[in-house]
């Protein structure tokens, strides 16, 4: 799954910045393209938690895709790449990369990853949605864990099928219409022993159908993960202004610009990444004032204490927000 | 250890209720004062949701391997409610956890906080005792003089003992 970012490019030199060359395109489906990426010299790549994402320079913008493995230290990265012709370009700079061509990245980073104290893993992709399970699937596989891959595509388009049949074997349950997947996943979260989590990413409707049904059924929020895109679109908002507590500055925020941008735009350098409220990276802790919470990231009860603010998406229920800075 | 920083529950004065969302429900009380809130309970859950329900005196192997048995025939949308003494409470809902269950899915009642177990990490036994924290206890397991430190384990549903004169020259 992609999420599409709108920071500068990411320097090499970046803490956690690595240098990878093209080592292999391939198309893994109609329009997906998997891309494998490796050190220029050869040698070991960071291991990471089943469900992360690398984040890959692309061109002006950066872009978080899923690592397909199983997260063990290995000398490549895979990502697959849907092309989305109405983009933001990211998924065609992927499409457009060549064998031997060099690439920016940072992380891995996770934000999906598996319950280690699950009894059973339920995971459920729709289309593109897959990479992150196909993760999930061969380190699940690979640990002995006990799980259940409900995967839905369209006629032909399945990627990773192969693959997928390969890791899962009876586990791997494909569907080519959306009814047919609803319906056993309906009948599969009516009936899952103690202990099961489930995890789902793909198109917003199968993220719906998901943790409504779950919650319909009695699940309680902490056993349904889900891997957004992006936060919905957000309305403008009311203006507010922020008040920064350390240094005693006072950044008036306009309806229709992002607290992070006001920052950024009066010269406080705030850490960021996604600007979408999903990847947690510009949390700002809150001194005074209430947030008006808009982010995908902190929990509830985060959201509920009110002294965290993740500023590229929330605003402030309050005129004034004070902030430790 | 400062009052602000210990793990030793401090448990609410108000009687949960049934949760609504559950699909299916088990009641567990230990001794007459779990019994009456148990009664309660049950008469409070919805007509058409099964209930699972056992009194019994302790949280001892017989009572915990029921509860586990019946965790492990649980689909997940179940519940579980736990009323009694915290030394049993903390017992069955360790047994829970241990099998999955989340935090989300129990709803507790303490009717008394007389007894505890106390975990020796010197032998890894675990000994009951009335004493309260910060009081010293033999260990059943191996004899040392165990300090009743108040720090509770939510895994193994015991207080932490450590041996009391562990920096003392023999």
């Amino acid at each position: 799954m992609t999420a599409v970012l709108s920071a500068p490019p990411a320097a090499a030199t970046e803490e956690g910045g690595l240098l990878l060359t093209v080592a292999g395109v391939e198309e893994a489906a109609p329009g997906i393209r998997t891309v494998t990426l490796r050190r220029p010299g050869g040698g070991l790549l960071p291991a990471y938690p089943p469900g992360s994402h690398l984040v890959l320079s692309c061109g002006d913008r950066r872009n978080a895709y899923s690592l397909t493995g199983d997260g063990m230290a290995a000398p490549e990265y895979r990502i697959s790449v849907l092309l989305c012709p109405d983009g933001d370009g990211g998924s065609a700079f992927v499409h457009a990369l060549q064998v031997g061509d060099a690439v920016v990245a940072a992380g891995p980073r996770s934000a999906f990853a598996p319950v280690s104290t699950a009894r059973h893993h339920l995971l459920v992709a729709g289309g593109i949605g897959v990479t992150p399970m196909l993760s999930h699937a061969r380190a699940a596989a690979r640990w002995g864990r006990s799980f259940e891959l409900f995967y839905g595509h369209r006629p032909g388009a399945g990627a990773h099928r192969a693959e997928l049949a390969d890791v899962c074997g009876p586990r791997l349950r494909a569907f080519e219409q959306a009814a047919g997947l609803l319906d056993a996943l309906g009948a599969a979260l009516a009936d899952q022993p103690m202990g099961t989590h489930v995890y789902v990413c793909g198109p917003a409707p199968l993220m719906a159908f998901v943790e409504e049904t779950a919650a319909g059924l009695g699940w309680p929020g902490d056993r349904v993960h889900a891997e957004r895109f992006s936060a919905a679109d957000l309305d403008p908002g009311e203006p507010f202004v922020a008040r920064l507590a350390r240094s005693g500055g006072r950044v008036p925020v306009p309806a229709g610009v992002s607290l992070l941008a006001a920052l950024e735009a009066a010269g406080v350098a705030v850490p960021s990444m996604c600007r979408q409220g999903v990847c947690g990276e510009c949390r700002l802790t809150v001194t005074a004032g209430r947030p008006l919470h808009r982010d995908l990231y902190l929990s509830p009860p985060e959201h509920a204490s009110g002294d965290a603010v993740m500023c590229c998406v929330s605003r402030s229920l309050d005129d004034e927000l004070e902030l430790d800075l | 250890m400062g009052a602000l920083h210990t793990s030793v529950p401090r448990w609410p004065a108000e009687i949960p209720a049934v949760d609504p969302a559950g699909r299916a429900v088990a009641l567990l009380a230990f001794g007459a004062a779990g019994k009456r809130l148990l009664t309660a309970w049950r008469a409070a859950v919805p007509e058409r949701t099964p209930v699972w329900s056992h009194v019994v005196d302790r949280a001892d192997d017989d009572s915990l391997g029921l509860l586990a048995r019946q965790v492990a025939e649980a689909r997940v949308g179940w519940r579980l409610m736990l009323a009694g003494p915290e030394v049993d409470v903390l017992a069955a809902r360790s047994v829970a956890i241990g099998l999955g269950v989340l935090d989300a899915e129990i709803r507790m009642v303490v009717t008394g906080a007389a007894r505890k177990r106390v975990f020796c990490p010197h032998c890894r036994g675990t000994t009951e005792t009335a004493a309260p924290v910060a009081a010293e206890v033999p260990c059943a397991g191996c004899g040392r003089r165990l300090h009743v430190y108040g720090h509770v384990s939510r895994r193994l549903g015991a207080y932490l003992g450590f041996m009391a004169d562990a920096e003392e020259v023999a």
